[in-house]
């Protein structure tokens, strides 16, 4: 019982210093945001204790395997680090820490996504005017296809008129 | 994939970036072809699934013009490579202005098998040569 008192108290960060070694396997790691377009930058933080020194961010994903040093005490305690995504390939990364100590530091996962939303349309055949009405409609979430259809068959009436 | 309610009957091809990191859509010569983000989840796995198409080509309509004509409770069926096919629910539509594209709820991940459709939307802009917005499908797996 006053093993896990003692571990309890050291992972709320109560300022045990040095005497909390096994504490620190409780330490936690946190990313922000967990998502992320390419070229963003995210926020990497650990509870680590900063007595015991800087924390290593090691970030694994789909073709890098690098480690990020803690640069500052964390707002709320512990330390934290800035990543920049400018470069990284799109996917899922894991960060696991180790604390100054050597102990471990928790994980946490984030993700880089494309950058903004997609080109998925070239405005229809020039003149076209139904395609146009047709988009204007999409993007209020009504009833584009019934737009774009009642233009089109009177584009077509119009033809064969 | 197979959306009854608009009548979508797609094949699917793999896509992911373009030199400026933003999503690949697939070729405008083939309208009629969805884009599967395969960096991402495939549908069916755990996490946000993500299709791409085309709300039109400059020959008309293309694969998802009446993409914003899906409504909570609507079904998405997607036949997967290994032959298995996932039906998805849609929870709801949403239109966003391409500046304010909602990475995360589009990109998230999770336990939950979840699938996105993104096309364009709003009002085509001649002068860019695009649509202002963009539309998205938020579904869940069925079951």
């Amino acid at each position: 019982m006053k093993a896990q008192s003692i571990l309890g108290s050291a992972a709320v960060g109560v300022g045990l210093g040095a005497l909390l070694l096994p504490a620190a396997a409780l330490a936690d790691t946190r990313v922000s945001p967990a998502t992320t377009p390419v070229g963003g930058t995210v926020v990497l933080t650990s509870t680590c204790n900063p007595k015991a020194g800087d924390a290593i961010f090691r970030v694994t994903g789909p073709d890098r395997d690098q480690n990020v040093r803690s640069t500052t005490a964390a707002a709320g305690g512990g330390l934290s680090a800035e990543l920049f995504t400018a470069g990284f390939t799109l996917g899922t990364y894991t960060v696991a820490t180790t604390c100054g100590d050597g102990s471990d530091g928790g994980s946490a996962t984030f993700t880089v996504t494309p950058i903004g939303g997609a080109q998925a349309g070239a405005g229809g055949r020039d003149g076209d005017t139904g395609v146009l009405v047709a988009g204007g409609a999409l993007a209020a979430g009504a009833v584009a296809g019934g737009a774009y259809v009642l233009v089109r068959r009177r584009r077509r009436a119009g033809v064969t008129a | 994939m197979v959306i009854p309610r608009i009548g979508v009957d797609a094949e699917i091809v793999a896509v992911a970036t373009d030199d400026d990191g933003a999503l690949e859509v697939p070729p405008l010569e083939h309208p009629e072809v969805a884009g599967w983000y395969r960096p991402g989840p495939a549908p069916g796995q755990a996490g946000n699934a993500v299709l791409v198409g085309h709300v039109d080509s400059t020959r008309g309509p293309a694969v998802f013009f009446d993409l914003g004509r899906l409504r909570p409770g609507d079904t998405v069926r997607v036949v997967r490579a290994d032959g298995r096919t996932v039906a998805f629910t849609v929870d709801g539509v949403g239109a966003y202005p391409k500046a304010r594209f909602p990475t995360e709820r589009v990109y998230g991940g999770g336990a939950a098998a979840r699938l996105r459709l993104i096309t364009c939307g709003g009002r085509f802009d001649p002068r860019t040569g695009s649509y202002p917005d963009n539309i998205v499908v938020f579904a869940t797996a069925a079951g």
